[in-house]
């Protein structure tokens, strides 16, 4: 396939995947506005914005005091800034514009079923601001916003001929999530060093946001355990969204290509290599969080060098001699 | 849908009604049709045309300061029918007019005989911006210069007339499709009453047209169409296209060229490509040869041209053939190259680089159109009676000092067709763009692009200027 094709659909398989993950992320902390401590919610939009790898526009997080009214306002002026902040790459907006965008320049490579379910939610999601989604439960809105997403998936998974249209696509989102992810459990454990006090619910709105609550509570029970949280988020394959499944679908997407005129090899090695480190020799059940955020960092740093060797090997290769 | 209002002017050809009020014989199941629907319901309809519009992304891109808008070329639900009879005359008036242009390219850019033998001023081929010296000796497959050619027709009480031959990227094909699919659904049954002539077929048409103008020896051509892209305002109907024909959707760096042959970058390598459908601009197509600030096209790819390893289509330096200031000759030219009388006419044309045409247009700028010769989409264009006299006398001003650059041309009455505007019916005046493709023969789907100019009393048509469309209904025998 045309080799700008393949980086519109790994692309456009990327911001999907952003989009799904900052409305989880911004649903989960939309609920802990309702009626959770102030403490709570800090803890949320610090880890949020940490996760984003980004600073927040307007005023700073913190809290003087527990003056409701003003984390309110605060919250307000944030959740726009991450939803439809234009100027704001990261934001849900820019993240399902640039999908969908990507869509509509890969059309002729995805089916008239893909399309329509990325565009007609932009048609209305385009037409929104924030006060129109503050009035009532904002909390809706994304998991509106997500239910669409997955209906996307839904329809790639039901529509779309598994060649290297679907691999590329699916290369985009599995990179995307392992980053996503990996950026999440770094935040997280920033958050929780920085708290002076953490509480379960910490623990569980992170579960949440990787919608991996249910399955802890039918794997673990009930008691939250930072070790089995890490754990199960990271190295369980029974977990759709687990590193290692992402790591994993990755490689197998990626090996099933046809070489590249660039450094396939490469690419397969890092897959390979990036798979291993998630899995093998994952720290076993115990308090070591430093132990684990350090291998952590290690996926972190082979996950941009994946992005950067698949690019190398399919796409933006060098030409010496022709192919006939 | 109420009728009584509807305005019929004598002097205006209209299309579904005659003179005397009475719908003409092949509209008269459409308008027993819409007399039935009501204004709710022909308006569900039109919205329901636009909306599939929008939800599919047909549309068009306008950038802002702010964010790019997509917008939707405006569809009117109601369609133009056209008898059998009618079409049949379209048909062989735009075959022989698109074969006369292609033996009028294939001479000028050889021996000129048509320019030796006085057909045509030599200065208006040599000295057409349009006209591509490094074309000289090349000699396409077929004789093919024009591959696909979108020919505007306009009707008025003498019959149909064309306006514009537009040879070097004509687009609205893809609109024409899918106005088809749009209209139809809404009005199915009417449509299988009817017994219209399919025209979906059109993308198969060119495939087969893009593969018989294939290079020497290669039987199983790989297609590609060249878009400027996305940005382009026709970027959907390229997108469309690449897929009716099976080829690959390209821009300029998609492509490299290698040996003097045209490789495109694919994930598994370079892949050869051995037709190029382009819809760029001649000046863009290779920086190397036109314009060297180009970043649309490919470097070398002229070269490669020339070398015969690849095929474009349309040639460059087709534009001579269609030029404003060329096209008063070309009925002309059809006598010269085929020996036949046209069958279609054109619209009496005035060149004011002929002093006695420019005196004239001159005296009668108030009823007259005078449009540039360089111009295209409606845009440099005087329409006298709807000028202020400030326009007038600044346009007189310009014709005084660069006569060559302006043709005039009588305000026709362009025909009118009944319009769904704000819940009723409306005449507004339309015209055709059918689409003829030549490869080895010429083949046409039996249908157009209909333009209408949707402003009450407008008579510009392109969709630049504020123009809509419409579906047209040709009948079976």
């Amino acid at each position: 396939m045309l080799a700008r094709n393949a980086e519109g659909l790994y692309w456009m398989g990327r911001y999907v995947e952003r989009t799904g993950h900052l409305c989880r992320l911004l649903r989960e902390q939309m609920e802990t506005l309702v009626d959770r401590p102030v403490r709570e919610i800090d803890f949320g939009w610090r880890r949020l914005y940490a996760a984003l790898g980004r600073r927040p526009s307007g005023p700073a997080i913190g809290f003087g005091g527990t003056d409701d009214d003003f984390t309110l306002a605060d919250a307000f002026a944030l959740a726009d800034d991450l939803t439809f902040e234009r100027s704001n790459p990261d934001s849900v907006r820019s993240c399902f514009a640039a999908a969908r965008e990507n869509a509509r320049q890969m059309r002729h490579c995805i089916t008239g079923e893909m399309w329509t379910s990325l565009n007609l939610p932009w048609l209305r999601l385009r037409e929104l601001r924030i006060e129109d989604v503050w009035k009532t439960a904002p909390e809706g809105f994304y998991a509106g916003v997500s239910r669409d997403l997955d209906t996307f998936a839904g329809v790639v998974e039901r529509t779309l001929y598994r060649d290297d249209r679907w691999r590329f696509l699916q290369i985009g989102r599995c990179t995307e999530r392992l980053q996503l992810a990996v950026s999440l459990l770094l935040a997280q454990a920033r958050a929780v060093a920085a708290a002076e006090e953490t509480s379960d619910h910490d623990w569980m709105s992170l579960l949440r946001v990787s919608n991996a609550l249910d399955a802890y509570t039918h794997r673990y029970g009930v008691a939250m355990r930072v070790d089995r949280v890490f754990d199960l988020l990271v190295v369980d394959r029974r977990l759709p969204r687990s590193l290692y499944g992402a790591a994993d679908a990755a490689a197998r997407e990626l090996a099933a290509l046809p070489p590249g005129p660039g450094p396939t090899g490469e690419a397969a090695s890092l897959a390979a290599l990036m798979t291993r480190t998630v899995r093998g020799g994952w720290p076993s059940e115990g308090p070591a969080l430093e132990e684990r955020c350090e291998r952590l960092r290690h996926i972190e740093a082979q996950c941009r060098g994946f992005h950067d060797v698949v690019m190398a090997a399919h796409v933006a290769y060098e030409i010496d001699a022709p192919t006939s | 849908m109420d009728f009584g209002a509807y305005e019929i002017d004598p002097a205006v050809y209209d299309e579904m009604f005659g003179s005397d009020g009475a719908p003409r014989g092949h509209s008269l199941p459409l308008h027993e049709t819409l007399v039935k629907l009501s204004s709710a319901d022909l308006g569900g309809m039109q919205e329901r045309v636009g909306r599939s519009f929008l939800n599919d992304g047909i549309t068009f891109t306008v950038y802002g300061d702010d964010e790019a808008e997509e917008r939707i070329i405006p569809i009117d639900c109601i369609p133009r029918i056209l008898a059998a009879a009618e079409w049949e005359r379209l048909e062989a008036g735009l075959a022989q007019r698109v074969l006369a242009l292609n033996h009028f390219l294939a001479d000028v850019y050889s021996d000129a005989r048509a320019v030796a033998d006085g057909v045509v001023p030599e200065e208006l081929v040599h000295g057409c911006p349009q006209y591509r010296r490094e074309m000289r000796g090349m000699n396409p497959s077929h004789g093919t210069w024009v591959a696909i050619c979108g020919t505007d027709v306009v009707r008025t009480n003498d019959g149909f007339m064309v306006l514009e031959d537009n040879l070097r990227v004509p687009s609205g094909v893809s609109y024409m499709i899918a106005n088809r699919r749009a209209v139809k659904a809404g009005l199915r049954r009417l449509y299988r009453q009817c017994r219209v002539r399919e025209i979906e077929h059109y993308g198969r048409l060119l495939r087969e047209t893009l593969r018989e103008l294939a290079p020497a020896g290669v039987r199983d051509p790989t297609l590609a169409l060249l878009t400027p892209g996305v940005a382009n305002s026709a970027f959907y109907e390229h997108m469309f296209l690449a897929n009716e024909i099976d080829g690959e959707l390209v821009e300029g760096r998609d492509l490299v060229i290698r040996n003097r042959a045209v490789y495109m970058r694919t994930t598994e390598g370079l892949r050869r490509v051995d037709v190029i459908y382009r819809r760029v601009d001649d000046d863009f197509l290779d920086p190397l040869v036109f314009r060297p600030d180009s970043l649309l096209g490919v470097p070398g790819l002229m070269e490669a041209y020339r070398h015969g390893s690849v095929v474009i289509a349309n040639a460059p330096g087709t534009g001579v053939a269609d030029d404003k200031s060329v096209y008063p000759y070309v009925p002309d030219l059809i006598r010269y190259y085929l020996s036949e009388e046209p069958i279609l006419a054109n619209v009496p044309t005035r060149i004011c680089r002929r002093p006695a045409d420019l005196e004239y247009t001159l005296d009668n700028l108030d009823r007259l159109v005078v449009k540039r010769v360089g111009e295209s989409g409606g845009y440099g264009m005087l329409v006298g009676p709807h000028a202020t006299p400030a326009e007038r006398e600044e346009y007189a001003r310009e014709m005084r000092t660069n006569p060559a650059d302006f043709v005039s041309q009588p305000v026709l009455d362009l025909s009118r067709a009944p319009c769904f505007v704000d819940g009723r019916a409306e005449p507004r005046h339309v015209d055709l763009r059918p689409f003829v493709l030549r490869g080895r023969r010429t083949r046409l789907v039996p249908g157009a692009f209909c333009r209408v100019a949707l402003r009450r009393g407008s008579l510009v048509v392109n969709s630049s200027q504020g123009g809509g469309g419409k579906d047209v209904w040709v009948l079976e025998d």
